[in-house]
């Protein structure tokens, strides 16, 4: 596999941390998204139209779009099956619907970020009030999920791959000026999402503390 | 708009806000703070600011015991926010004075509360003994108008300038002025309401914000409050007054508890009469006054983040010079004794790829609280005890705590001994330290061995109880003081240390016998003649240090840098 892959790009560092979690390798094939603004030459819309990264080529086919890649590795590489719960239609479908979230999240959020940091000629503003709306759903949820004792966004034992969807434009937020204190809950997932084995670090998202030893 | 008011106690953060190993950020009155709860249940409240480079503790990382700023990894311990270790500098102990802001917090009916004014007594509303924190709402609107929007929306009365309360429905609004233009709404139920209920006030507050932030757009938004920065306390600011005789025991403790730890062991803890003892760390001892006049040294045994109390291990020396006699025999439980600040004259590097700690006898007090140091932070070490047998090794509950990391060595003659730490110290290696505490035939044979199994001097660490040599002060010298251009004579039978303070230059002192390393000067000029067990061989040769309170000189002339 070929992973087309840019080391500041969030929607690219979600891919990257799943296939840490799964332990597989593929080859990185860097582009410059900035500010080379490589997506948008003609020999990268040869391999991706929409001029978006990531890219996963697997045996000469390509999967673009970071929630498209993550359900492929789930369904084609995870041996516990709990990654995507494809058995279970509801946990599914949840799972599909906060997939669709983490692309809104990085429409958003992570613009505003794209439109600080990297100069980006994109609206700051509107994608920051935007980002902030769904943050607060987002909180919510994470908080009711806590009452009733859930750690993940689709309800089970086990984190699905809609939290490395919805991770890394959260944990970036504050790059685009979305402050993260208003979001206690969703602070303390993204300590949880931090913990899962295989978690790597990209810039602006940095480990957190191993989890306290279990009581006996 | 309202005026911050620094000695209101307000609430900060909903008890389930703070799981162990997260840090919370939370705001009060414009000032950030960062908020977490170490293992042990203690809520702290801080300054959300490493004293470093300014970088925001909340997003540290919570180890249990210690706060670690995730920007280079400056350690601030649990409840007195004092700072521990310093990687960039790993073999110096960090100064009493690197201390975090701490606020006053207390922890009730499932919120956190604190005040900006550090003297601000806790002062909360009665409230019924069971209520349940529902989920906070921040809203970006002034206090103001969040409490006359929502006294309206909830037909609620106003308890207080801060809180809004609905005696039908068993409700209390907290509003939190986060800051001139942010306010959180902190909804407390009273009992245990079902999930559908809190989702129904959830909608209802959630409603009522986005009315209140509607509202809040028609004016323009106030500008924040300006942060206080509390100026650094002045004890700590200035230099310590330098005593004219011995060691400075100013801070009162009460013996609390007074077992016997083992055989002719007994271990006492102290807590402070009032507020908070001074960060201890580990290697850490300090100078306890006694009840019959005399001051003894006694390392620390404290992990990490056991920073309400000093625990001490005393042997019963036979014979005693008074100082183990007195502690064993007549100090007793509700004494209170004076003692020092702790001085690290020991400290423990946490950059070494392995560390060795040999212990012998009591020696076993400040290896333990390394070991404790560096199993909280899992770092790879190994703990060797020597002892006459296993009724002699104290602090069972504290060894057990390290798991197998500890291996004890029971009744060895000194040749087996010998045998032993040949073993232990067979390979030394790149980041690899050592450090021993002990009886000095133990110290000696542990020194000479490693000497001799390749370890470079400056990885041998070591600790005397005592200095055994007999000093030889029959030379007579003059010293010359580079900074207070004075020349001094020393005549035998006087230590330098007495020259300086008849003279009128004070050093701080401690065991003045050459063994706590606290009166060492720097020497620019002259050849020393090192009588001290504190010093390394490498230092000792490199000429820049000298004891003051035993050491003399060679040369007829010595420059001291004072």
């Amino acid at each position: 596999m070929k992973l087309y892959n840019y080391e500041l790009s969030g929607e690219c560092y979600k891919v990257r941390f799943f296939l840490s979690v799964l332990g597989l390798s593929v080859e990185s094939i860097s582009v410059d998204e900035y500010p080379g603004l490589e997506v948008q030459t003609p020999a990268f819309l040869a391999i991706n139209p929409a001029g978006t990264l990531p890219v996963l080529e697997v045996e000469g086919q390509v999967i673009a779009e970071p929630q498209a890649i993550l359900t492929y590795l789930a369904l084609a590489h995870d041996p516990t099956s709990t990654w995507y719960p494809a058995g279970d239609p509801m946990r599914a479908a949840q799972c599909a619907q906060w997939l669709d979230f983490g692309g809104k999240l990085d429409a958003s959020a992570g613009v505003a970020r794209r439109a600080l940091g990297m100069f980006m000629p994109l609206d700051a503003g509107s994608a920051r009030l935007e980002g902030r709306r769904l943050m607060r759903i987002l909180d919510e949820h994470l908080w009711f999920a806590e009452r009733q004792g859930r750690d993940w966004l689709v309800p089970g034992p086990a984190p699905t791959i809609a939290d490395l969807a919805c991770f890394p434009a959260v944990a970036l937020a504050e790059e685009g000026e979305i402050a993260l204190a208003d979001y206690p809950a969703a602070r303390r997932w993204l300590d949880r999402v931090k913990r899962i084995p295989g978690f790597i670090p990209m810039s602006g998202v940095f480990p957190t503390s191993p989890a306290a030893p279990q009581e006996n | 708009m309202t005026a911050p008011d620094p000695a209101q106690w307000l609430p900060v953060a909903s008890s389930h806000d703070l799981p162990l190993r997260h840090v919370y950020h939370g705001q009060l009155w414009g000032q950030e703070l960062a908020i977490w709860r170490a293992d042990d249940g203690h809520v702290n409240v801080w300054e959300n600011r490493c004293l470093h480079r300014g970088v925001r503790l909340s997003i540290g990382l919570n180890e249990g015991r210690e706060l670690r700023c995730i920007y280079h990894g400056w350690r601030y311990a649990n409840r007195t926010a004092g700072c521990t270790y310093i990687p960039a500098h790993p073999a110096d102990a960090p100064a009493r004075t690197i201390c975090n802001h701490t606020y006053p917090v207390t922890e009730a009916h499932g919120l956190v509360w604190a005040a900006i004014d550090p003297q601000a007594q806790a002062d909360l509303p009665a409230l019924p003994d069971q209520t349940t924190a529902l989920r906070p709402l921040p809203v970006d609107a002034p206090l103001g108008l969040c409490r006359d929007m929502a006294a309206q929306a909830l037909d609620a009365q106003g308890a207080s300038d801060v809180c809004l309360h609905d005696a039908q429905a068993g409700l209390w609004l907290f509003l939190q002025p986060a800051d001139a233009g942010k306010t959180v709404l902190r909804p407390l139920l009273s009992g245990t309401p079902e999930l559908a209920q809190m989702q129904l006030w959830n909608r209802r507050l959630s409603e009522l914000r986005d009315g209140i932030e509607a509202a809040a757009r028609q004016a323009p938004a106030p500008a924040p409050f300006a942060p206080v920065y509390a100026p650094v306390d002045p004890e700590l600011a200035e230099m310590p007054a330098r005593s004219r005789q011995g060691p400075r025991t100013e801070l009162r403790a009460r013996v609390t508890r007074k077992t016997q730890s083992a055989e002719g062991i007994c271990a006492l803890r102290l807590e402070p009469l009032r507020g908070a003892l001074p960060t201890p760390q580990p290697g850490a001892h300090v100078d306890i006054s006694l009840p019959n006049g005399m001051t003894r040294q006694y390392s620390l045994v404290n992990a990490p983040g056991e920073t309400d109390f000093y625990e001490i291990g005393v042997k019963l020396e036979a014979p005693s010079r008074g100082g183990s006699a007195c502690l064993h025999g007549d100090v007793q439980e509700g004494d209170v004794l004076a003692l020092s600040a702790p001085r690290n004259n020991f400290p423990l590097r946490r950059d070494a790829l392995r560390t060795l700690l040999i212990a012998g006898g009591i020696g076993i007090t400040p290896m333990l609280a390394m070991a404790q140091a560096l199993a909280a932070q899992g770092l790879p070490y190994e703990m060797h005890i020597f002892a006459r047998s296993e009724a002699h090794v104290p602090f069972a509950e504290r060894r057990a705590a390290l798991g197998e990391a500890v291996h004890q060595h029971i009744g060895l003659d000194p040749q087996q001994t010998q045998a032993s730490l040949s073993e232990i110290l067979a390979t030394p290696g790149f980041a690899r330290h050592v450090y021993v505490c002990g009886p000095a035939p133990m110290l000696e044979a542990t020194r000479d061995t490693a000497a001799r199994q390749g370890w470079p001097d400056e990885t041998v660490h070591f600790e005397y109880f005592s200095n055994t040599k007999t000093i030889d002060d029959s030379s007579s010298f003059t010293i010359d003081l580079a900074r207070s251009a004075l020349t001094l004579t020393v005549p035998a039978g006087t230590t330098i240390l007495e020259v300086l303070r008849e003279n009128g230059v004070e050093l701080p002192s401690s065991c003045e016998q050459g063994a706590c390393g606290t009166c060492i000067a720097t020497l620019l000029e002259g050849e020393a003649d090192h009588q001290d067990v504190y010093l390394s061989e490498t230092e000792k040769a490199r000429g820049t240090k000298i004891a003051t309170c035993v050491s003399r000189a060679k040369s007829g002339r010595l420059v001291l840098d004072l």
